[in-house]
């Protein structure tokens, strides 16, 4: 595939953000390659009912 | 190749943390990793050593990437070398997260999370 970009004006009034969290990216550039990957995790089992004791390693 | 250039008149970010960073400026090669366990609990109890990483699967599986199977050629034609923003105001980067005002090459982040939910007994049979 062959792929031409003609780059004219580009102009963003105002960026407001509350949060660039958790290995995200806010960029104002150019660039090559950008690859982000996240993982999250809620397992049945990461709901504990109970007394508050420190969670010991599985 | 000609590369465009960044230009931000005001910009306002109240806290950086967690390695992360504010690039102002080009760079080549990013990469960041970020791992967490969140524990929501409903009592302000902090243990401080509990929980290691490697004893969730989350941490150790790798995640799988769409592979790229075709050729791709990009031309860029600069008719406008600039990029222009007025204002950006941004309360928090965290956890090894990037605001970069610049170009760059190659930016490979990556994050993982393992959340936790801890409850008294007493909270599900409505006594709160």
């Amino acid at each position: 595939m062959n792929y031409q970009v003609y780059n004219r004006d580009l102009c963003v009034g105002d960026i407001r953000v509350i949060g660039v969290s958790s290995s995200s990216l806010l960029m104002i550039g150019d660039t090559q390659t950008i690859q982000l990957a996240s993982i999250f995790d809620t397992p049945p089992e990461s709901l504990i009912i109970g007394p508050f004791v420190p969670l010991t390693p599985k | 190749m000609l590369q465009r250039t960044s230009i931000v008149n005001h910009l306002k970010v109240e806290t950086i943390s967690f390695s992360s960073f504010l690039e102002i400026g080009d760079s080549s090669y990013i990469q960041g990793f970020s791992r967490a366990i969140a524990v929501q609990r409903e009592a302000e109890i902090f243990f401080g050593n509990e929980a290691q990483f490697q004893s969730y699967s989350i941490f150790k599986e790798s995640i799988p990437l769409p592979p790229i199977t075709e050729v791709i050629t990009m031309n860029t034609i600069q008719l406008k070398p600039a990029i222009k923003v007025n204002t950006i105001d941004i309360l928090g980067v965290s956890s090894s997260s990037v605001f970069h005002v610049g170009n760059s090459k190659h930016v490979q982040l990556e994050s993982r999370v393992e959340h936790i939910r801890h409850l008294t007994r007493d909270s599900l049979n409505g006594k709160r």
